[in-house]
């Protein structure tokens, strides 16, 4: 897609392989038709006048596996591009923000482990302050007062009856116990949701000049 | 302007006040209703809650999540807090033709739950293509008898309620059509129009416009008394098929170890709502019918439930219709 | 067509009191509200929304619910353009040039094209469905499973058109997208396919997660490895709305959209779905220099967008006239309807004439919010651009979980937008493109269902393809359409086909 044709030229003077990112692009699509073959493996095919589930992903699969070796031959016939340079940082702290929104956000039971439905109010955070740290360029100060910030505006918006009122779990259960007993989940919603926005505030100006940079959100400079 | 103040008023709910923990309730309930928003599940769950709500003085969410036909939602209902907090929308499919279909099924419906009470049924209306060469039940059930072969029946997918009570009809009437599956009613009720395909059993809130129409013909509806919605559609007694009674029932449960104080408190609520004048209309409208005095009460509904779950099952397993 | 202005007289009495107008207006803006949260596309908004209508008289509800539609579906236009992730299948194709035009700092211009783009083929397919909503039902009922088979086909062929790069890398991507579209229960038999015994695939993969993973997540994770990209976007803003220039490019692949749109809107099996794809091939064989697509060219912008909202109208028609949602954002409709006591079918025409024509006139109403709401929101959308992408990408990482658990409530949407954004990650490094996947994920379905429907019937006889006229023209039609695909690559050498 991004990669400049003048690649080609470097690639030329490799050895058999000249196209390495069409024969790893084929040999990642042949493993893709394995699987689906080998999932497949024990459905019924049918015939025309009644197709059984297997008929059309086993021929699809095999037109995916044929496409790929295409691309195999092709890699060592003609010139291709490069692959391009991987990174680990980007995907893995991406994946591991997800998942950790994904198994906060009710909670998850499984077996020995255990993890509490902790609600929008941490799962958000975590979502941004891990995901954050995808870039090299993240400071934990700005994503922890992004999170503290944003997540209280999206409870409200979502969570409060007010509004719209999701079905989103918001804060732990347990932590209801906390406020007093005549209080209104709806009433707990706010307060939680304005102590955050606080915190956010204190965060932003107690730690204000510790570094040079300003959180400014709509950073008019334009530079990282 | 006013009405959009009330719209946002109404979801607002009614501001909450009070309570110990044996206040119930304290917070909002949750009503998972295991099927997509605006199918006739969801309608029928928020009309009743509608008056639910204001009885409790706490607000019915509604939280729809979908998936498997319905086993989904009401797993994750049946895996919750027996605290009356979280209760659910079960129906015919999950509650009665569900451990049939699926072998694997993590709940018993006739063990898992805390019944609480019928919120309505809608009718099975048996129904086929305007150009079908019989014009009653008898008619169409002799034309099955030499022509059974080339019949083309559609349903809605494996699991749904036109296919659970299409495999009924056909076992009762000894028909074996070719099964034809659409994904969801509405291609289904498309094709029958155009003819294509030959009938369907589908519910009544489905098919009526349709019937009304004259754009579909109906042979019959399976309750004991005919439907206000279709006054001319004799029910399966009158046509001389009395054995063929179905209706995809919606009712209320919790799950097990609900308190029974609890119980109670939800099964007043809704009894009240069911016995409002704006929600009996209303489900009138869909062509709903309203459940007996008996089926109300908890003991009435979970005595439905382990009778549907003994019916669903031999016919099901004998079609070899399975789900996994 | 007397007739047609004493109803849509009727309609506009209806439509125009100060609280319809209010309640188009706050729908609209909610809607777009939500929309334009990242992988929120019409459906979920919708069924998000439902619940503020309930208190409203009946009228007011559905003129409240047309103004959710229709921001719900110009806000995910928006995300589409902003972010690149498409909330529902039609706005892939928006992401394609729209997003690159962001990246070029005309995403204002972008935004502001769909906007009135999307006006312009709103008020043509109201019109069209006030005067011809009636004639037309007959259409839907000519399309069986085997004319839906052969329109599906067609789509395909779409596909590989979309295609930038290699076509035999397309082809794969349509084929993976099929295979990928039949993981779940099977339809007709109830047999599990492919979905490792895991119960939340028993339904399939959701497009909305797959669009999501293989769009949003991996775009960004590829951001993160380009540093010289990931600043592209907010380099400079430019103008905010559209100049006489761009309008001069952008009128008649609107016009020509909005025609493609409207008449594939009217089938009843989501032919909708068709019609950004339809417009942005079509678009892509009359431009001069075809090179421009997918590299920020208005008139794919203008065209699709343009073709989408007029579907989304037109498919009105068989709901209204039929009583048969032709998708599922029109079985929500259905059911909203239902809620307020109105069941559609082809009563509600004569039966309550009010309601009916009303409802139409708040098509339009529903198109001018749009407007006049989106327009000024144009210059906030695009001022988000400015945020550092250090600080703005968590945030729209937030945002795909929220968006996503919403949905369905389940965790494992979530887990899941991981796991296609690390699939998609690999494709862009392996140089494949997820368009014509998700293409194919989404006609995938509807093809594979049509095809064994059409054999059942046929009971196995391959010749009703060609024995029923209209599957034989449309399939006619993909031939053509694929030759000529083929053919300019064909002539610039083998070379040239696979490695362009």
């Amino acid at each position: 897609m991004s990669i400049p044709h003048e690649n080609q030229g470097a690639a030329s003077r490799r050895g058999a392989v000249r196209a390495p990112q069409s024969l790893a692009g084929g040999l990642f699509l042949i493993a893709l038709a394995a699987l689906a073959l080998w999932l497949t493996k024990d459905l019924d095919q049918g015939r025309l006048n009644a197709m059984g589930p297997a008929m059309l992903p086993r021929w699809l699969a095999v037109g995916v596996a044929l496409s790929g070796l295409a691309l195999i031959v092709l890699a060592f016939i003609k010139d291709g591009d490069l692959l391009e340079r991987w990174s680990i940082r980007g995907p893995f702290f991406i994946i591991v923000a997800i998942l950790s929104f994904a198994l906060t956000i009710r909670g998850y039971a499984s077996g020995s482990v255990a993890i509490p439905g902790l609600g929008l109010m941490f799962a958000g955070p975590l979502a941004i302050v891990i995901g954050g740290f995808a870039t090299p360029d993240a400071r934990f100060r700005e994503l922890l007062i992004l999170a503290l910030a944003l997540t209280p505006g999206c409870m409200i918006m979502f969570g409060d009856s007010a509004l719209l009122n999701l079905p989103i779990p918001m804060f732990p259960q347990a932590l209801a116990g906390v406020f007093p007993a005549g209080w209104s989940q709806n009433a707990i919603l706010r307060t939680i949701a304005a102590i955050m926005a606080i915190a956010a505030l204190l965060v932003f100006f107690t730690t204000r000049g510790s570094r040079r940079t300003t959180v400014d959100v709509a950073d008019h400079s334009g530079r990282i | 302007m006013k009405k959009i103040a009330l719209a946002f008023a109404a979801v607002a709910g009614l501001a909450a006040t009070g309570a110990q923990a044996q206040n119930f309730p304290s917070r909002p309930i949750t009503m998972i209703v295991p099927f997509a928003a605006g199918g006739p599940t969801d309608v029928v769950a928020r009309i009743v809650t509608d008056h639910m709500s204001r009885t409790l003085g706490q607000q019915i969410v509604i939280e729809n999540v979908a998936g498997a036909g319905g086993t989904t939602g009401i797993t994750r209902a049946a895996q919750s807090q027996p605290d009356g907090y979280t209760i659910m929308m079960g129906h015919m499919g999950t509650h009665g033709a569900a451990p049939a279909l699926y072998p694997n099924l993590k709940y018993d419906p006739t063990k898992d739950f805390a019944a609480i009470g019928m919120a309505a049924g809608t009718p099975i209306v048996i129904v086929a293509k305007k150009d079908f060469p019989a014009n009653d039940l008898k008619g169409f059930l002799d034309y099955m008898k030499t022509n059974g072969e080339k019949v083309n029946m559609a349903h809605a997918g494996v699991g749904s309620v036109s296919h659970s009570t299409g495999i009924l009809f056909n076992s009762i009437i000894k028909a074996k059509p070719t099964m034809v599956a659409y994904r969801g009613t509405g291609p289904a009720l498309n094709d029958l129009m155009a003819n294509t395909v030959d009938y369907m059993t589908d519910q009544i809130v489905n098919v009526a416009p349709q019937i009304q129409g004259g754009n579909i013909k109906a042979f019959a509806i399976a309750t004991p008394e005919r439907s206000p919605v279709l006054p001319n559609v004799p029910t399966t007694k009158e046509a001389g098929l009395g054995d063929y009674q179905v209706s995809a029932w919606n009712a209320v449960f919790a799950p097990k170890g609900t308190p029974p104080d609890v119980v109670k408190k939800l099964n007043e609520a809704l009894v009240k709502s069911l016995d409002d004048e704006n929600t009996k209309k209303r489900l009138l409208e869909l062509g709903g019918v309203l459940p007996s005095a008996e089926e109300k009460t908890p003991e009435g509904l979970q005595k439905l439930v382990n009778s549907e779950v003994a019916r669903w099952t031999p016919v099901l397993k004998a079609a070899g219709a399975t789900a996994e | 067509m007397g007739d047609l202005f004493s109803n849509l007289g009727l309609g506009f009495s209806v439509a125009f009191s100060v609280q319809n107008i209010l309640s188009a207006f706050i729908g609209c803006l909610v809607g777009t509200l939500i929309g334009v949260l990242p992988g929120v596309g019409p459906i979920a908004t919708i069924a998000m929304l439902l619940p503020i209508t309930f208190s409203l008289d009946p009228t007011g509800a559905l003129i409240m619910l047309a103004g959710i539609y229709y921001g719900a579906q110009y806000g995910g236009s928006t995300t589409a353009i902003l972010v690149n992730i498409p909330g529902e299948a039609t706005s892939v194709v928006t992401a394609l040039d729209g997003h690159q035009m962001a990246r070029q700092g005309r995403a204002g211009i972008a935004l502001g094209v769909a906007a009135i783009g999307s006006f312009f083929a709103g008020t043509v397919a109201t019109l069209v469905i006030a005067a011809l909503g009636k004639p037309l039902t007959g259409l839907a009922l000519l399309f069986g499973p085997t004319e839906y088979f052969a329109l599906m086909v067609m789509g395909l062929v779409f596909a590989v058109v979309l295609a930038r790069g290699s076509i035999l890398k397309a082809i794969a991507m349509i084929l993976l997208g099929v295979l990928l579209s039949t993981v779940g229960l099977d339809l007709e038999t109830g047999e599990e396919r492919m979905t490792f015994g895991l119960a939340f695939l028993s339904d399939g993969i959701d497009f909305a997660v797959l669009a999501m993973g293989v769009f949003g997540i991996a775009e960004i994770m590829r951001n993160l490895d380009h540093t010289e990209h990931r600043d592209v976007v907010r380099q400079a803003i430019g103008r905010l709305l559209p100049n006489k220039d761009d309008f001069k490019q952008a009128y008649k692949p609107a016009i020509r959209g909005t025609l493609i749109g409207a008449v594939l809107g009217i089938l009843p099996g989501n032919g909708a779905v068709l019609g950004p794809f339809a417009s942005y091939t079509l678009e892509k064989k009359l431009a001069k220099d075809p090179r421009r697509f997918g590299r920020g060219a208005i008139e794919g912008v203008a065209g699709p967008e343009s073709a989408n909202n007029a579907g989304a109208q037109t498919s009105f028609i068989p709901l209204l006239t039929l009583g048969i949602p032709p998708n599922a954002v029109m079985a929500l409709m259905v059911g909203a309807m239902t809620i307020h006591g109105i069941i559609p079918g082809p009563q509600v025409m004569t039966k309550n004439p009010d309601l009916f024509w009303g409802m139409i006139a708040s098509m339009w109403i529903g198109n001018l919010m749009l407007l006049v709401i989106n327009l000024p929101l144009v210059g906030l959308w695009v001022r988000l651009l400015k945020v550092p992408y250090r600080l703005l990408f968590p945030a729209i990482l937030m945002f795909c979980c929220i968006g996503i658990y919403s949905i369905n409530s389940l965790p494992t949407d979530v887990m899941f937008i991981a796991l296609f954004g690390f699939v998609g990650y690999m494709l862009i490094k392996f140089g494949f493109e997820p368009a014509p996947m998700l293409l194919g994920f989404v006609l995938g379905k509807l093809m594979e269902e049509n095809l064994r429907r059409a054999l059942i019937l046929s009971r196995g006889s391959l010749e009703t393809f060609i024995e029923r006229p209209v599957s034989a023209g449309l399939l006619a039609v993909a031939a053509i359409l694929l030759i000529i695909a083929l053919l300019p690559s064909i002539r610039k050498g083998r070379d040239e086909v696979f490695t362009e």
